[in-house]
């Protein structure tokens, strides 16, 4: 599992990094406060797409908090 | 990050969650310092405006949510039958919900049902062996093929390069080479799959702590799943940095197909397969362990960008036991010298083999950035995920989502996905040996063996005398002697293989819309439809030589949501200058509105609230399960089997089968807006699943050839979307303990009534049985008339209802009985917010009017026009828990057990066991 220790890395180093380098002060974020800037704007389908897209494709994901899909046997 | 900022960050979280009216008082008082006073006013003027963790808006408004979404996929290419079969169809209801129990500690709570049906994929083989087999009918203009009926045991001929060769399949020319792959296609009998989860989360000043679980539970597939994730803000709340860890163990027992069975090799899984009521169940288990880990950074004032990482193992069965692999088997003794004879492949069905784990590694990110000029927002992802399977995927998206004003907003999105093939993936395999041979010894003589005892082994000599091991000769009159067979050589096949479409080599493109409109009141309306591709020839980096399998799907969808905070906060602002007015102001209006609404109203009562003032809403969702099972009642008696046999279906047929139990689930939604004080209109859809099963009766006629007989452990199954009724509520009068109001509503027939069995062993299995349907298949007219009335604690109603069928018959040539049914109860106020009630039922149905148009198996009284309707007899006992006042009032759930007193049934019919009804109700 060197890739995941890489990746681990990476992730930690563009943290530091990001960390030094943004500076939007509380009041400057009206526009990042807007529904459509959320990062997932759709909750409600986006678990539709994922269930459906999951379903027919043999990607993996990033969100470990789903689970129980059942068997997709369709 | 000094003290000061920390105590903006808590503040301002605060404001976040809405400020709810009861803590805007300390709210006010704890804004000293000036910025934070600006940023307050800010937050006033502009609620989105908050200082969010940088995962962006609105992670943690409280709020309800339903969708409901149907997923539809077009036929699959059969090239030389037509395919008849309906592809696969999902119906899916999904409802979400999360509350802040406290300012920190907030619940969630989600549901999901699926239903659906239709043909998939078992395997694929060459499309000279035939393995889609046309279905011939004669009709008037000669034999046509209807169909095709799935074969995945065959003979094919191959070159001396193992290429397929094709014949005509009515005269068995030669017609040459033919390299295609087609899939073999099996029809999936309904299933339903429902699942629940919960979860409970922390929230600190900058950081959040969530537990979840959750249970997912279909007839072969069980899975229970727990997990923790977290946050941690820090830079201002710039940065976030989030984890999550999760585990899920699934149990899966799959009855085989019996249709499948006995052409279906499943040696290697031969210890997980078990009897049961006369059909075979495959037992296995499989545990996913999952980790991620990702960082959402705001990067300007515009944009922002998360990425994330996930990692998944997975042990235990990973296969699907629905899936066979085409494994043509030839024999090398077969082979002539001749280099242009043609060889004959035996193509045979091996249950798929995948390997016993795998490790699946994914990155994702996302890039947001607001477009001002347009004032849209862009958003790109991109997901690349590889696997020890050998699976790598690519998948790109973009949405634009675009405010439009007035609530409005647009989004339209395109997806494209490649994934490479999976190492065991195979559209076919070849072996160079005979599926099965017979056994000699070393001296070339053949071995025979007795079934009974298979370790003793005989020979014949000459005369085909049985002879044992010392040559001598045998009686096997007394034995059941057969030659003993030796199956192929696992071990010259890969150790695991796969022709599950979904781990071939290919790429996809689907594109959608969706368009939201949001309402003052913190309504969301949702309307989405997306449409997919699957194209082979769209693999990145080349195609992926599977077109056989392409096919594509439409997904639309329809969703509402409502927004809590927003409710009470635009009442709050709505309610003055003052914080503490407010309050009081919105207490007022809500605990009025809440007595207005009149005593216990038991679950069971459809159409008996009305709103009474104009602008308000309601949202509510019904759940209702009935139970029959016991006696096959004829009138108020229990009938006997050879009663039922022989007066329980018509004249000339004799009954087979008698309904053991029945279960039925309904889930409503209601939908209720007042334009005026005297009228109401409602909007109900509904979604039914339903699940049966028979039991041979004594005595029964023995089974025909070519008659669809019921068998197996399995029962039936029916699900998806039912009728959805359209009514308007009219007020008769309203004076202080008393009201009266009349309904008058249409049920419009989206419930399917021409469902049918899938064909097994070859043989139409025919319209499911009438009380299976998902709806009449007719327009019908429900008419109601509703008396409430309330003194102090005490409240009762009456109410009297019926349906009315507007047609004659429906699509598949009947219709149901009308009916008609009075209802009268009381109520009790225990407290102020519980309260209970007691009712009394009378329902009368006629039976059905017409008869099935089309085959139906006559299995027994239940697919019997004259067995349906009568008179029944319920009590209900209710109870009704309303929240009076605060963050949640405008709730109320309630519940009702009905219990049967009496039934008369017409003709002969299964007993009713009980029912249950829940309603949750929201008003505003």
């Amino acid at each position: 599992m060197a890739s995941l220790r890489i990746v681990l890395i990476l992730l930690f180093l563009a943290g530091i990094n990001l960390t030094g380098c943004a500076n939007v002060a509380p009041w400057e974020r009206g526009v990042l406060a807007k529904p459509e800037m959320a990062l997932d704007p759709n909750p409600l389908q986006s678990y539709m797409r994922s269930h459906n897209f999951g379903s027919r494709e043999a990607a993996a994901n990033t969100n470990a908090t789903g689970g129980g899909g059942g068997c997709g046997c369709f | 990050m000094g003290a000061d900022g920390k105590q903006a960050g808590w503040r301002s979280q605060r404001i976040a969650s809405g400020c709810p009216s009861r803590d805007i008082q300390s709210c006010r008082i704890s804004t000293k310092n000036k910025s934070l006073q600006a940023l307050t006013s800010a937050a006033m003027v502009l609620p989105g405006l908050m200082l969010q963790p940088a995962q962006g808006a609105e992670v943690d408004a409280d709020s309800f949510g339903f969708q409901y979404y149907r997923y539809q996929e077009g036929k699959r290419n059969l090239y030389n039958v037509p395919n008849k079969l309906d592809p696969i169809m999902a119906d899916v209801i999904h409802a979400t919900g999360r509350l802040s129990l406290t300012d920190r500690v907030k619940f969630n709570f989600g549901y999901t049902r699926d239903t659906w049906s239709g043909a998939t994929p078992v395997t694929s083989a060459p499309l000279a062996a035939n393995g889609n087999r046309p279905i011939l009918q004669n009709t008037p203009s000669g034999t046509v093929v209807s169909g095709a009926s799935p074969t995945v045991n065959n003979r094919v001929l191959l070159d001396r390069d193992l290429n397929p060769i094709a014949r005509d399949p009515l005269t068995g020319e030669v017609l040459g080479k033919d390299t295609r792959t087609v899939e073999i296609l099996s029809f999936a009998s309904p299933e339903v799959r429902n699942a629940a989860d919960f979860g409970l989360g922390y929230e600190w000043n900058e950081a959040a702590l969530h537990i979840g679980g959750g249970l997912s539970v279909e007839p072969d597939y069980e899975s229970s799943f727990g997990n923790v994730s977290g946050r941690l803000d820090f830079n201002q709340k710039q940065t976030s940095l989030k984890f999550g860890l999760g585990y899920t163990s699934s149990d899966i027992s799959a009855i085989l197909d019996d249709d499948l069975v006995p052409y279906l090799t499943r040696d290697a899984f031969a210890d997980q397969i078990k009897n049961r009521d006369g059909s075979e169940i495959f037992i296995g288990d499989r545990q996913d362990f999952t980790a991620n880990l990702g960082l959402t950074q705001i990067l300007t004032k515009q944009s922002l960008v998360d990425v994330s990482i996930g990692y998944t193992h997975s042990d235990g069965y990973l296969g699907n036991p629905y899936k066979a692999m085409s494994v043509i088997f030839v024999d090398p003794a077969t082979l002539s010298d001749n280099p242009d004879a043609l060889i004959v492949g035996d193509v045979r069905a091996l249950m798929e083999q995948r390997p016993g784990n795998r490790n699946q590694l994914a990155v994702s990110t996302k890039y947001v950035q607001h477009v001002s000029p347009l004032d849209a927002a862009l958003h790109l992802d991109y997901k690349f995920s590889y696997d020890d399977w050998g699976i790598h995927t690519n998948t790109f998206t973009m949405d634009w989502v675009q405010p439009l004003g007035y609530g409005w907003t647009i989004t339209p999105r395109i997806r494209y996905f490649s994934q490479g093939a999976a190492d065991f993936y195979d559209p076919y395999l070849i072996t160079q040996q005979a599926f099965n041979s017979n056994a000699v010894d070393a001296s070339g003589r053949e071995i025979w063996v007795d079934s009974n005892n298979p370790d003793v082994e005989y020979f014949r000599d000459d005369n085909f005398n049985l002879l044992d091991s010392n040559g001598n000769i045998v009686d096997e009159s007394m034995l059941n002697v057969q030659p003993k067979i030796i199956p192929f050589d696992a071990e010259e096949l890969p150790d695991d293989f796969s022709s599950d479409y979904r781990l071939a080599g290919f790429g996809s493109l689907s594109g959608g819309v969706t368009l939201s409109k949001r309402f003052a009141k913190g309504i969301k309306l949702q309307a989405g439809f997306e449409y997919y591709t699957r194209q082979s020839s769209l693999k990145l980096g080349g195609g992926g030589g599977t077109s056989f399998s392409d096919f594509d799907f439409y997904v639309a969808n329809a969703a509402i949501t409502i927004d809590i905070e927003k409710l009470n906060f635009s009442d709050s602002l709505g309610g003055g200058s003052s914080g503490l007015h407010a309050e009081h102001d919105t207490q007022a209006h809500q605990t009025h509105q809440a007595h207005q609404h009149g005593g216990a109203l038991p679950a069971g009562v459809m159409n008996g609230h009305m709103l009474h003032k104009a602008g308000e809403f309601m949202f509510g969702y019904s759940y209702m399960h009935a139970r029959t099972g016991g006696d096959i009642l004829h009138g108020d008696n229990a009938a006997s089997d050879q009663q039922i046999v022989t007066q329980g279906c018509s004249d000339d047929t004799n009954c087979r089968f008698a309904p053991s139990y029945m279960n039925m689930n309904m889930h409503m939604l209601h939908i209720m807006y007042a334009p005026t004080d005297w009228m109401n209109l409602m909007l109900m859809p509904k979604f039914v699943d339903m699940n049966m099963n028979l039991r041979e009766l004594e005595g029964r006629p023995p089974p025909q050839p070519g008659v669809h007989e019921h068998s197996g452990a399995a029962g039936h199954t029916t699900g998806g979307v039912g009728d959805t009724v359209m009514s308007s509520l009219v007020k008769l009068f309203n004076v202080p303990g008393h009201r009266m109001h009349l309904g008058l509503g249409f049920s419009a027939p989206t419930g399917d009534s021409g469902l049918e069995f899938r064909r097994v062993f070859q043989i139409d299995g025919g319209l499911v049985h009438f009380g299976m349907q998902l709806g009449s298949g007719t327009w019908d007219f429900l008419p109601s008339l509703t008396y409430a009335g309330d003194y102090r604690r005490w409240s009762w109603g009456a109410q009297l209802n019926g349906v009315k069928r507007m047609e004659d018959q429906n699509e598949s040539g009947y219709r149901l009985g009308d009916i008609f049914q009075a209802t009268s109860w009381g109520g009790y106020r225990l407290t102020n917010w519980l309260s209970a009630s007691v009712r009394g039922i009378y329902t009368v149905q006629g039976d059905i009017h017409g008869d099935f148009n089309d085959f139906n198996g006559r299995a027994g009284p239940m697919d019997f026009p004259s067995n349906h309707g009568g008179q029944f007899w319920d009590l209900g006992f209710g109870v009704n828990a309303a929240v009076p006042r605060g963050k949640f009032v405008g709730n109320e759930l309630s519940f009702e057990w009905l219990q049967p007193i009496r039934d008369d049934v017409n003709g002969y019919r299964l007993e009713r066991k009980s029912a249950l009804a829940a309603t949750w109700r929201y008003h505003f």
